[in-house]
Order: structure tokens, then sequence, then C-alpha cells
């Protein structure tokens, strides 16, 4: 980890989390934001971060914007959130916009800490909510288009891992249930959170050249 | 003119009942020239049974001056019948007619004698001695024209032998009167018994007046109720005219059996030319009206030509009554067939199933005025003179009866109609509120939901910021725990807000996942159990969810704080409609002396308040040593709804 992005703007928690990301990451450089617009600035500035950090609720917008600004400029970097709001219907969005995965800001600094490791190291976290939300828009997109769009599917597997994790399991007792590496397990999860982006990019694009914004 | 539209429309939406209600007509119809053609018939069947009997066809008559005694000494031999002219009789309107007949005096039976026609009325004499007056013989003359006479000769009074009958009829020139079938006049007379002349003489005269003074009844009954039912619907004007021309039909008829009048033969035959003209107008207007026109025109023209009539009438000379009565009869008539023409090309065009009753009956009007005009003009049988009299009257009355149940179905097609539109209109009111509910439901739906984001948010950004500032600055642990603990509550509290069910399903995924990752953090091993989802096809109250949430929360804290234990086990069954929760741990359980206290630190007494709140239960059970067993226990139909 070379460059990390750090959004939120109570200076407190700011300063908590940055102590924090450098304590896991000491050798990082840390590029702190309060606003989404200095964000996106940041973004378009041309450093290649690794790592972000991204609240949603700010004063002048939503730390969505900066997962989307992230995902179309810096494919590489991985966009984290975390936020006050542990309800599906804030962090969908960010998770389809390429988010990978959210912390949940409360929780002691030990959990944050592990949770910061896990995702760095491609063990994107999944609550049941989420997890039955994106089945749900999984199936909405099984429905048959008239548009010719790239069909992104769910495996088998990937499958099984949603239902389950839905039901409540964790993802190591889903690894132990499917006699699976928790690595594979994880894998599964990061393949889940790219469908979707990819889907939801992909929808995007679509409605966009439905409503005539695409000019070729 | 929208006014016959109503059962003409009737008409055309119900064919099968306008078919049945015509045949029945039809059959009505059938019936009544049925009963006609049989009792003509037999009573010629009659008139052929041989009996001792003589008609007199010749007679000796003279005309009988005024106050005079009659001058046999000037009798000529006339033939039967004798039709009077202007000339003869003269101006005296009397002659006196002498036969010659054998009798047998007491032997035979009793003799009677019969006169079909005497117009206006006689007097029979039998060798000189009165033995019938017919009626009165000066000014109002008594009508009798239409009337068989039947004469009793008392036997005590008819010789063995030559007899001679003397009969003297009052009557009126032709000119006097409007239709030569009143003009003056003798038919031939029948000597015979009595019994084989009396049930002719009943036939005759149930024929020409009972059946006239039947039908002037029925039409009078008829008119006055339609004629009050158009009046008092006048969009049905049609039907007041109706009404009106029935009346002015009954009115006519009534010259054939209305004898005696107070007034004098020429006021009456004024009248009676000028009922026409009231029977033209009514009749016009009826077609006209029937046929959905009214014109201004024939408002005022019509009114008119009966003032205009009414003057002509008064103004001229009796002796040219009849002339003049039947140039007005022959206006009235082209009037009559001109309506009746523009009528048919009228519904011809409109409805054509109007056509097969209307145009008969207007057919066998038109034929019926016809023969009734050369019957003015010309002498023509009695019998068909009857006929062609009563014939329009029997029209109307089945035009009538088809106007009243044209005016039926109306009303009853009008009065499903408007039980049809009283269902509509509840029917409309009803979505009407129930829309009107559901769009006050759906804007209390967005408020609330609107205002839930709102607090949701004003929650996060102020008392959640603060909230995570205190987890995250303070020194001491057990504030951020406080803290921490304070904001799941927040989120839980407005996650409660938004109100929406909860599948059960959902609600045990999301405690399961909550549960196991805590205790697993915590070094707690869990053991979950849980009903498949097939098992749990219902939804959770907002509420309910919520509760049960920090209920749950709360035990599995206190597995994890107090308890010490090592390992717990979270059981949820469904069984007869309740939700049943088990957190038993294998920890130290609750000290003695904090038992039966529920003291704060366990959350005890919230937690069973709880479940108060839901109607349930949450019991505790624990012994030192033994671990700790808190049972939850919901009734899921007060807050379940079935998906």
């Amino acid at each position: 980890m070379n460059n990390i992005l750090l959004l939120e703007d109570l200076p407190e928690i700011r300063a908590w989390l940055k102590s924090l990301v450098a304590q896991v990451f000491p050798t990082a450089t840390i590029t702190e934001c309060s606003r989404v617009q200095d964000a996106l600035v940041q973004v378009a500035s041309g450093v290649k971060f690794d790592l972000a950090l991204l609240d949603l609720g700010l004063p002048d917008g939503s730390g969505t914007d900066v997962v989307a600004a992230l995902r179309d400029t810096q494919p590489d970097a991985q966009s984290v959130i975390v936020t006050i709001h542990d309800d599906d219907e804030h962090l969908f969005p960010a998770l389809q916009a390429g988010a990978y995965g959210y912390i949940l800001k409360e929780q002691s600094r030990e959990l944050i800490t592990e949770q910061l490791t896990r995702i760095s190291s491609g063990e994107p976290p999944l609550s049941p909510s989420i997890a039955r939300k994106v089945i749900k828009y999984f199936a909405s997109q099984g429905q048959p288009t008239a548009n010719a769009m790239p069909a992104v599917s769910l495996t088998e597997r990937e499958s099984e891992v949603l239902l389950r994790v839905a039901k409540g399991y964790t993802l190591p007792e889903i690894g132990v249930q499917l006699g699976l590496s928790r690595h594979t397990i994880a894998d599964y999860v990061k393949q889940i959170y790219r469908k979707l982006n990819v889907s939801s990019r992909a929808e995007a694009a679509l409605e966009a050249q439905r409503l005539g914004l695409f000019r070729r | 003119m929208p006014c016959p539209a109503a059962p003409i429309d009737v008409a055309t939406h119900r064919p099968a009942a306008r078919r049945a209600g015509s045949r029945w007509l039809a059959w009505l119809l059938c019936a009544w020239v049925c009963s006609w053609a049989f009792g003509l018939g037999s009573a010629h069947a009659q008139t052929s049974v041989p009996a001792p009997q003589l008609t007199l066809s010749r007679a000796m008559a003279v005309a009988v001056p005024p106050n005079a005694e009659i001058d046999w000494s000037k009798a000529r031999p006339v033939a039967l019948p004798n039709e009077w002219t202007a000339q003869w009789p003269g101006a005296s309107r009397m002659a006196a007619y002498r036969f010659g007949f054998n009798g047998h005096g007491d032997d035979g039976p009793l003799m009677g004698l019969y006169i079909e026609r005497a117009c206006s009325t006689l007097i029979v004499r039998l060798n000189g001695a009165l033995v019938y007056q017919g009626g009165q013989m000066v000014e109002p003359v008594t009508r009798q024209c239409q009337q068989p006479q039947l004469v009793t000769l008392p036997a005590a009074m008819v010789r063995n032998g030559p007899n001679v009958l003397e009969l003297i009829v009052r009557g009126h020139a032709p000119g006097e009167v409007a239709s030569s079938l009143r003009a003056g006049g003798l038919s031939p007379v029948r000597l015979a018994a009595f019994d084989a002349l009396a049930p002719e003489f009943k036939r005759r005269i149930a024929l020409s007046i009972r059946l006239p003074e039947v039908i002037s009844g029925t039409l009078v009954l008829m008119g006055g109720f339609m004629f009050l039912l158009g009046w008092f619907h006048r969009k049905q004007s049609y039907l007041a005219y109706f009404g009106a021309l029935m009346i002015g039909w009954a009115l006519l008829l009534s010259r054939l059996w209305l004898s005696d009048l107070p007034w004098s033969n020429l006021k009456t035959e004024i009248m009676l030319v000028w009922l026409l003209g009231f029977i033209t107008l009514a009749g016009v207007q009826f077609l006209m009206r029937y046929a959905g026109r009214r014109l201004r025109a024939l408002d005022i023209g019509l009114p008119l030509q009966c003032a205009v009539m009414a003057l002509s009438l008064l103004a001229i000379d009796g002796s040219h009554l009849q002339t003049l009565a039947a140039l007005w009869f022959v206006v009235l008539s082209l009037e009559m067939a001109a309506a009746a023409v523009f009528y048919l090309s009228q519904i011809r065009r409109k409805q054509r199933t109007q056509l097969w009753l209307m145009g008969p009956l207007l057919a066998v009007v038109g034929v019926a005025l016809l023969t009734e005009l050369l019957a003015r003009q010309t002498q023509l049988d009695v019998r068909v003179g009857q006929v062609v009299q009563l014939v329009p009257a029997l029209v109307l009355v089945i035009l009538g009866l088809r106007l009243v149940q044209q005016y039926g179905r109306a009303l009853q097609s009008a009065e499903a109609g408007r039980a049809e539109l009283e269902i509509r209109i509840r029917d409309a009111t009803t979505q009407i509120e129930r829309n009107f509910a559901q769009l006050a439901e759906l804007k209390v739906e967005q408020v609330t939901d609107r205002e839930r984001k709102r607090i949701a948010g004003d929650l996060h950004d102020d008392l959640g910021a603060k909230l995570l500032t205190i987890v995250h600055t303070s020194e001491s642990e057990r504030i951020s725990t406080l803290a921490r603990e304070a904001l799941e509550e927040m989120r839980l509290s407005v996650r409660g807000l938004t109100g929406k069910p909860v599948r059960l399903a959902d609600a045990l995924g999301d405690w399961r996942a909550e549960v196991v990752s805590r205790l697993a953090q915590a070094g707690v091993e869990a053991d979950w159990t849980a009903p498949s989802d097939e098992d749990v096809p219902k939804t959770l109250s907002a509420r309910a969810f919520v509760q049960t949430t920090r209920i749950l929360r709360e035990a599995v804290s206190n597995v994890i704080k107090h308890s010490g234990a090592t390992h717990c086990t979270i059981r949820c069954t469904i069984a007869e409609g309740d939700f049943q929760l088990k957190v038993q741990d294998n920890g130290k359980g609750i000290p003695a002396e904090l038992d039966g206290r529920l003291d704060k630190g366990h959350g005890m007494a919230s937690m069973k308040g709880r479940a108060k709140q839901l109607q349930g239960q949450c019991l505790v059970e624990s012994g030192p040593g033994y671990g700790t067993v808190i049972r939850l226990t919901l009734p899921l139909d007060r807050h379940v709804t079935t998906t």
C-alpha cells in the first residue's frame, strides 16, 4: 500500500481513522479529504491510489461518487466504504458503483483493523441483507431484455454462497459447509462484488443509451 | 323531438319480447274478427231458418204534411227499401207506408213485425190502432236509424183475413244529415212469428247497439287513461293526443246507440261533423308526434281548422249539410292520409320493426274511411256500414293496447336503467371512496417515508456523528461501549421507523449473522438452529422485528459479558402459532443474590418489558453453575401477516 485516500468530514473521526490506517499500513501515504469535491480532485490529479476509505454521507455529496470516479479512472484502487449506515439502502449503490466492502465506523479499533486487513488482503465482508439484495438484483437481471446486453450472471457456486450468507451463515462457516478454503470463499465474494459492479455499469450504460445520453 | 324514442328503443332492444307482444295483439285482433264473422254468419243462418214469414218489400206510400191526417188517396206504390230524397216526402219529413197481409186470428203464433231500418223513428198501426211508437216524432226526433225494431202484433188485434199495417216514419232529407246512412228511409219489413224474429233482432241489437256501446266505453276509459298519461308525461305527448283521438272516436260512435238527445237533429249532425275535425286534429298530431316530429304549423293550423269548421257549419243552410260534410270529410281524410304517409315514411327510415303493425292498422283505417266515404254518397249494405264504423274503433283499441304496452315497457326499462344507474353510482362512489382512501394512505405513507428519512438522516448526521465521536475519542472503555450500544440502538430505532414488515426468514438470517459473529468474536461457540425458509412463510412487523432484535442482542450481550460461558445454543422454533427463541449458555448462571431482582446490568427487566409489549413473554431460568436459559415466546398472529 502506497497511497491511501481517506474521505471523512468529522475531524475527530478522520484523525482516528488516519491513525488506525497508519497503524495497519505504516508505509502508506494518506491523503485526507473532508469533502467529495476534494476527493474527486485528488482522484483526477493522477495520484495512483491503492486504497480509498470513503464515508457516504458528506455535506457536499456521497462517497459513492468517488467510488464511481475511482472505478472509472483507477480500476485497481480498492474502494472501501466507512460509514455509520448499515442499511442496504445506503450501501448497495456504493457496492454497485464498485466498492469492495464496507466497514461500520462505530466498531472497535481492533475489529475495524481486522476488517481492513481482510479487505485489503482480498476478503471483503458480506452481510445477509446485502446478500439478499444482490440475489434480488441478479434475479431481476435474469429477465430477458430486448437489448442485447452482455449477460452477467452468477455461477452456481456464487449463488450458493449468496444464499447461505442471506440465511445468516458466516463466510468461514460456508467454507466449511461447501468444503472450500477461506480464500476460495473470499474469491467468490469478490467475484460477486465485481459482477454486481459490471452488471450495474452495463445497466447504467444501457439506461443512458436508452435515454439518448450516449452520443458517438 | 325525442318523445317516441323511448318506446321505440325498447322495441328494438328487446325484439323477442316485442314479438311476443305483437303475437298477442295479433291473436286479439284475430279473435275479434272471428267473433265478428261468426256473429254475421250465424245471423245469416238464422234468417235462413224456415218459418212462416212474409217479407213485405212493396208498400203504398204517402207524404204526411205536418199536423195533418194521412191522406191515403194520394198514396203511390213504392219498393222497399225506400230511401228518401230531398223531394220526397218533402218538407214534412214524414211518410206513411201501408201494407196489407192475411192474418190467422187467434189461431196462429204471436206475430211480430221486424223492421231492420226505419230512419229516424216510426209509429206502427195495425188496422188503425196504434201498436208501437219508436220515439219522439217531432224535434228533437229520436235517432234510431241504426237500430232495428221488433214490434209485437197483439193477437187480439190481428184479424182473421186481410189486415192493414201502417208505418209512419219520421226522418230527414239526405241534405240535412252528414251521412246518407242517417237519411230518412224504410227497409223491407218482415212479418213472422215473434219467436222466429226475436233471435235475429237480439243479434242485430247486440251488433249495432251493444257492441258500439261497449267499444265506446272502452275507448273512453282507455282514452281518458292515456290522455292523462300523456298529459302528465309531456315527453310522451303523443299519448295525450291518442287519448283525445280515442275519446273523440267514442263520441262519434255514440251516434250509433244514443237515440234521444235534448237538442235538434241539425245540432247533432253539426256536432258530429265538427267532431271529425277534432278527431283529425288528435289523429294527425298523434301520428306526427309518434313519428318524433313536432310541427309548429300543425300546432296552430289544426285548432284553427276546427274553428273554421265550426264557423262554416254554423253559417251553412241546414239543407246543404251533407255536401259541406262530404267536403270536409274529404279534406280531413286527406290530412289524415298525409299524416299516415308521413308517419310510415318516417318509421320506415328509423325502425322497420314498427311498420308491420302500424302499416296494416293504418291501411285498415284507410279502407274503412274510404268505405264510409262511399257509404255517405251511395247506399251500401247496412251491415257493411256498421262494420266500417266499428273497424277504426277496434284499430284504436289495439293501437291503444300497443301504446300502453310500449309505455309500460319503457317505464320498466327506465326503471331498470335507473336501478342500474343507482348501482353504478354506488359502485363508482365506493370506488372513489376507496381510491381516495388509498390515495390518502399513499400520501400518508409518502409523507411518513419522507419524514422517516429526514429523521433518520438527522439522527445519523447529528446524533450519530456525536455518538461516533464519543465512541472513538472517549478515554473510558465503558463510555465507548455505551455510546456504541446507543448508536446501535439508534440505528435499530430508525429501522423500526420504516414500519416495513420484515420476512421472518430474512430476520432469522440477520439475527444469525449477528449472533454468531458476535459470539465468535467473544470466543463463545455458537449453536444456532432455526426452521428452514419453507417453514416460515411469514412476515414480522417492523416493531416486532426491532424489539426481538433488541431482546436477542441483550441476551447475547449477557452471555458474552456475564456468563463466562464457552458454548451457547440458540433455538428458534415456530409452534402452535408462537415464535419461540431459546438462548441457553453453559456459563455460571445468574448469581443467587440477583435472581428475582433482575438487575439492570443484565437487562432482564427491559427484555421482559419488551416481550410484554409484544404480548409475549420472556422467561429466565438460571441457577448458579447451571448456566442460563432465556425463553422468549411471541404470539405470531399478532405480529405477522401471511405472505
